[in-house]
């Protein structure tokens, strides 16, 4: 009864033959392609249905729907300012495919498509990406004032490489903490449910010691939800401010 | 072909190995997060944002629309107020004005009419006045007439003589 905790994580074709290539390499519809499917599908669904452009008093579905939009556009408007906001789209899909997707995956048996580091890290170099295209197309060379920090020449020797590195290190740093994030809390839920079963199986007393880890599920359930919302919004956060810097270098203090 | 061979013996996870850094899945992850991904932000740039964009500020439009239509209705009710005060006060006036006309037209009737009665009173009085005197002329008349005659008979029972009339009067008037 012993259950490989990391088999969750496992991508597997759920047609055994490839749908096609692309340079060579071959396509599947995987297990995790389904979760995405369902959560661009759903969100887009409950976004687009539950509102009612004339509707006065909002229903339980549309004031969910009207919050996190404007969750996400006070979010933007806080941290770039008003010139934020033709990012909005941007942001709000980042913020709604990361928060769905942690959410559907919290759902036994289903599967967690930002436990993936290849998902994480190319939303990661999506927004930096964009940083680095707005920055440029903003200021176009002086953007690489983002790393000269305001300090004497002879710091800068210094600081100029650190700036740099830190810069580079953004994608990492955003895709790990999501990915890391989502692993450790579906690895342990894993684990406890193993506990769960194998002591269930033991018999006589530890039968009913399986209660303890049980309850420690539940607990870490309750956890993993508040981490599910908490990771999507430090991504659209950390979106923002990065926005922010290519939009206003250092001069938005 | 050997190598889509490979690929897809290699795509089953294989025990032990740490399935996110399996890159053997990458192609079909990166596949199908830019197919979601695009149809996501697809879908909320174009139908759910300003859907729900237009949700929010058609309701606050409707709230503030509802705000000036009641802000306006006081506006309407104290006007309305107002005007039904300078109503009353005009007409309280005009009240006034009409008991007031009425009050001098009445004082200037009973006025006439004292005037009137005085007039016919001193009218009366002055014929009264008029007729006594006549009387008195009359009387007066009479009283030398008779003392004429009487004078007249007096003479001429003493002395025989038929005296005129006229001597007889200017005699009685010296």
């Amino acid at each position: 009864m012993a259950m490989n905790p990391m088999e969750q994580f496992a991508i597997k074709p759920l047609v055994s033959a490839p749908l096609f290539q692309i340079a060579g390499h071959p396509i599947y519809f995987t297990n995790q392609a389904l979760l995405m499917i369902i959560v661009v599908v759903a969100s887009s669904l409950f976004l687009t249905l539950a509102v009612k452009p004339g509707r006065l008093v909002p229903t339980r579905g549309q004031s969910m729907a009207e919050l996190s939009y404007e969750f996400v556009a006070n979010m933007i408007h806080s941290a770039t300012g008003e010139d934020g906001l033709k990012f909005f789209p941007f942001v709000f899909s980042i913020f709604m495919f990361v928060l769905c997707s942690n959410f559907f995956g919290l759902i036994p048996g289903s599967f967690t498509v930002t436990s993936q580091i290849a998902v994480t890290f190319s939303l990661a170099c999506l927004v930096l990406g964009l940083v680095v295209v707005t920055g440029f197309i903003k200021h176009g060379i002086g953007f690489l004032k983002l790393f000269v920090p305001a300090a004497p020449w002879y710091l800068l020797i210094l600081l100029v490489p650190i700036e740099v590195i830190s810069f580079l290190t953004r994608p990492v740093s955003l895709s790990v903490r999501l990915f890391a994030n989502m692993l450790a809390g579906h690895t342990m839920l894993a684990v406890f449910g193993g506990f769960v079963v194998s002591l269930g199986a033991a018999g006589g007393i530890f039968t009913g010691l399986a209660i303890a880890p049980m309850l420690l599920i539940i607990a870490i359930m309750l956890l993993e939800l508040l981490v599910a919302f908490l990771q999507a919004y430090v991504f659209a956060i950390l979106t923002c401010i990065y926005l922010n810097e290519a939009l206003h270098l250092h001069d938005h203090h | 072909m050997a190598e889509e061979a490979h690929t897809a013996t290699t795509e089953a996870p294989h025990e032990g190995g740490f399935p996110p850094f399996d890159t053997t899945t990458f192609p079909s992850q990166l596949f199908w997060l830019v197919v979601t991904f695009a149809f996501l932000f697809t879908v909320l740039w174009k139908v759910a944002g300003p859907r729900i964009n237009g949700a929010i500020t058609g309701r606050r439009g409707a709230i503030n629309s509802a705000i000036e239509a009641a802000r306006k209705a006081r506006g309407d009710a104290e006007a309305a107020e107002a005007a039904y005060r300078t109503a009353l006060a005009g007409a309280r006036a005009r009240a006034n004005a009409l008991a007031e006309e009425n009050r001098q037209a009445l004082n200037a009737e009973i006025a006439q009419a004292k005037s009137e009665a005085d007039a016919k009173a001193a009218e009366a009085m002055a014929e009264a006045d008029t007729r006594i005197a006549a009387t008195r002329d009359a009387a007066k008349a009479h009283v030398s007439v008779a003392a004429r005659d009487a004078a007249i008979t007096i003479v001429a029972r003493l002395t025989g003589d038929t005296v005129s009339p006229e001597d007889a009067a200017n005699a009685v008037k010296s």
